[in-house]
């Protein structure tokens, strides 16, 4: 039954992305690569926080070095002096963007080796504020608090960007957000690949002994403290990915953007999708990214609710507190997450037609090992 | 049983030939792109503009750190639309509006940008320097005319983007003349300033550095994040350089801890805000009393107690259709940006051409905008402020909008030497 399930399943989503562009309007597409982009900074806290047990507040300061370290290396200096660049190609420089970010996980990584869970928490939120100050006064580099301007990328002569004018394909004008939306899916996808190869091989085995036992993955003979730091460096180099395509998408840098408030959302999204896999991260970023603007969008037509700008509960107010809602219903009855959901409904339908399979090995953690 | 693999190539075969074959879709123009068309009556449209109706949009803050203010900017841009429909609208076309909340977050602006601007002719209001920031260059490319309700000179410079009356640095520059002249702060003597870091604070302390720097005063800086709540150790500082005066470019409740904790310290100067410091809903606060006692600001709108028949108007117009709404600063600005898109419309209009490009052409076409407002603007250039007068104002718990006007607009002498920074 799942054998032909499974693939018909793949082959229906395959066509779904490669068909939106041609039908979606730019807001929907937009959305979704701010989707897409935050699930692959989520897979990679997932492994991170899911995963290896470590709690990290810092995640936005790795997207952010991404975002500017893009921006940086591909940016040509300006005339005036007043910001300067490396006008590199931009390929390469969002290829340096990532690995920039993976050196200062790494300059960080003595600290990640040898704290865990919650204190590491408290150490990583340093980093937001030393970020935001970095970003605010750095202004040859970052702009300052205005940001810069974002070069679009150009792979191969193929610009990422809505001008000279559009290429017209089917008789769909694309812009620069239709043209990104296929980046978006292939580095999604094969950032989501290389996260379950991870997962699901030796290293996922002794990151996953390390968050239920610690001293147990000690004697086995997993180096604990190496490990730690390894996936903290893995998991920075995961967030400048994303901050790359967040900066792709926004066109201009916004230092005030990676603040506290997108940390703590990125960690939402990991719980509320599902600690400890691939799916659960990408099922709670789209989740948390997309649920608050389509309340925005569609709340009017709810009873009770009026228009934006008009008198009584407005959309925007309306969206806050079904946002809210949905937050806590999942917290409070789905523990495993969405992604929980979706795997006791599978297993449910499959004990139906055969002998449950012995359950191999849990990717996720149950609630009495969590931190 | 295992799918062959040749079925799994027609499955994807098929799936490409469908994406291809996307004719059906609405998004298909056939690859027209720049939409410009002449209608039925010989005016040429673009985006926003049908046959019987011009979309205006309003990208906002209902949910964030400046509801309020939105707020009255919302109510008070829609109340002119709804006043301009009755009286027949613009080009035979009705205006209306699509307004969209982005809660003071850069994301949420870019995301309503994205929705809202394909379908709008112009933006008659956007909170915010930074979300006017992240959109800056859609804007520009897009042409679309754009009211921003932030003062910050690097918003200067663009061909669609206008700031409306005086820049923050300005004001300050009036200001400080002022206190000069009318407040008893002499040459040599020392005066604080109060600001945020960005933008904001940035472009009003370029005004009191050079206004100080020509009057021969000295500057004592304190800067501030927006996060900050308690001014008690900036109050300190300033007492100890011994400050005459002090100027505040900061949020309306930093600046009620500043001017209760100074005067509860038996500090006894002269308070000087800009336009962003204050706020109507301070004056039932424990603070009111001091703020009423030594605060002042300088804005280049007239407040809304203002004896000018247009505002007085607006007060009453404003009240009648919204009676459980405070009035503020919101409800001028607002409407006032209003009547600045919708002279553009109509100007456009009379040009027949109501394409994007053709407003902001229209509306750059204007040089002395504004007299039934208080404050004459020119919209010919934009690399420099519209308007170089600023008014002094003060709390009065008894006025509508909470404020009253304590020096009619003036422009300082020393400001024609001063080199406005445009952004670019």
């Amino acid at each position: 039954m799942s054998r032909i399930v499974t693939p018909l399943w793949w082959v229906l989503v395959a066509a779904g992305v490669v068909v939106a562009p041609f039908y979606l309007d730019g807001i929907w597409l937009q959305d979704g690569l701010f989707a897409m982009a935050a699930a692959i900074g989520a897979i990679g806290l997932n492994l991170l926080t899911g995963a290896t047990g470590q709690l990290s507040m810092g995640h936005a300061f790795f997207l952010a070095v991404g975002a500017f370290g893009y921006v940086y290396f591909a940016s040509a200096p300006s005339g005036d002096g007043e910001l300067d660049g490396l006008g590199l190609p931009t390929p390469l420089a969002a290829v340096l963007a990532v690995l920039l970010a993976g050196v200062a996980g790494g300059l960080f990584s003595p600290i990640a080796g040898r704290l865990k869970g919650a204190y590491l928490g408290i150490a990583t939120l340093a980093l937001i504020f030393i970020g935001h100050f970095a970003m605010s006064n750095a202004t040859p580099v970052t702009g300052g608090h205005n940001g810069r301007p974002v070069p679009p990328m150009e792979l191969f002569g193929f610009a990422f960007t809505d001008t000279p004018e559009p290429l017209v394909i089917a008789g769909v004008p694309f812009g620069a957000l239709e043209r990104l939306w296929f980046l978006g899916v292939v580095l999604l996808v094969g950032a989501g690949l290389f996260a379950r190869g991870v997962l699901r091989g030796r290293p996922g085995r002794a990151m996953n002994t390390i968050r239920d036992h610690e001293i147990a993955a000690g004697v086995m003979g997993v180096p604990v403290t190496r490990y730690r730091a390894g996936v903290f460096v893995l998991s920075s180099m995961y967030g400048g990915l994303a901050g790359v395509l967040i900066a792709l998408v926004f066109r201009q840098t916004v230092p005030d953007y990676f603040g506290l408030i997108l940390a703590l959302s990125y960690l939402a999204m990991i719980i509320i999708g599902g600690l400890g896999s691939v799916a659960g991260a990408v099922i709670g970023a789209f989740f948390v990214s997309m649920l608050p603007s389509l309340f925005t969008r569609y709340s009017d037509a709810l009873p009770l609710v009026a228009p934006t700008g008009q008198e009584g509960i407005g959309a925007a107010e309306a969206a806050q507190i079904l946002y809210g809602l949905a937050v806590v219903v999942v917290v409070l009855f789905l523990p495993g997450g969405l992604f929980g959901l979706f795997t006791k409904a599978r297993l449910r339908l499959a004990r139906r037609s055969a002998p449950a399979a012995p359950v191999k090995h849990a990717l996720t953690p149950t609630p009495e090992t969590r931190n | 049983m295992r799918i062959p693999r040749s079925t799994r190539g027609l499955a994807a075969a098929a799936v490409l030939a469908l994406a291809v074959t996307a004719c059906a879709s609405e998004k298909a123009t056939g690859g027209g792109g720049s939409g410009a068309a002449a209608s039925a009556d010989g005016v040429k449209t673009g985006p926003g503009v049908t046959a019987d109706a011009i979309t205006i949009g309003m990208i906002t803050d209902l949910t964030g750190p400046y509801a309020s203010f939105g707020k009255s900017l919302t109510n008070a841009q829609q109340l002119y639309f709804e006043q301009v429909n009755q009286a027949g609208g613009i080009c035979g076309r009705k205006l209306e509006s699509i307004v969209r909340d982005h809660g003071y977050d850069v994301q949420k602006a870019v995301a309503a940008y994205t929705e809202i601007g394909p379908k709008s002719v112009a933006l008659a209001h956007v909170v915010g320097s930074p979300m006017v920031n992240a959109v800056k260059q859609r804007i520009e490319t897009d042409q679309m005319l754009t009211i921003p309700q932030a003062w910050a000179t690097h918003l200067l410079g663009s061909k669609p983007i206008q700031v409306t009356g005086t820049t923050y640095d300005i004001d300050m520059i009036n200001g400080v003349e002022y206190l000069v002249k009318e407040k008893g702060v002499k040459s040599g003597d020392s005066i604080g300033h109060l600001y945020f870091e960005g933008d904001y604070g940035e472009t009003a302390l370029n005004g009191s550095k050079f206004a100080a720097d020509k009057l021969g005063l000295k500057l004592v800086e304190q800067k501030i994040k927006a996060t900050d709540q308690d001014m008690t150790a900036q109050v300190a500082a300033f007492k100890k350089a011994g400050v005459k005066a002090i100027l505040v470019s900061v949020g309306p409740r930093q600046t009620a801890s500043l001017v209760g904790v100074a005067l509860a310290g038996g500090m006894k100067v002269p308070f000087l805000g800009s336009n962003s410091a204050y706020s109507p809903q301070l004056l039932p606060t424990p603070a009111g009393p001091a703020l009423l006692a030594a605060f002042e600001y300088v804005t280049a709108g007239a407040p809304m107690s203002s004896d000018l028949p247009a505002i007085k108007k607006l007060g009453e117009d404003y009240k009648a259709k919204y009676p459980g709404d405070a009035v503020d600063s919101g409800v001028s600005a607002g409407y006032t940006a209003a009547g600045i898109v919708v002279d553009a419309l109509k100007k456009a209009c009379e040009g027949k051409d109501l394409t994007r490009a053709g407003v902001v052409a229209a509306h750059r076409g204007q040089n002395a905008w504004g007299e039934q407002y208080g404050g004459v603007m020119d919209f010919t250039v934009f690399d420099k402020p519209a308007s170089l007068r600023s008014y002094v104002v003060k709390p009065d718990k008894e006025a509508l909008g909470g404020a009253v006007v304590v020096k009619e607009p003036f422009t300082a002498d020393i400001v024609k030497d001063y080199q406005v920074p445009s952004g670019g």
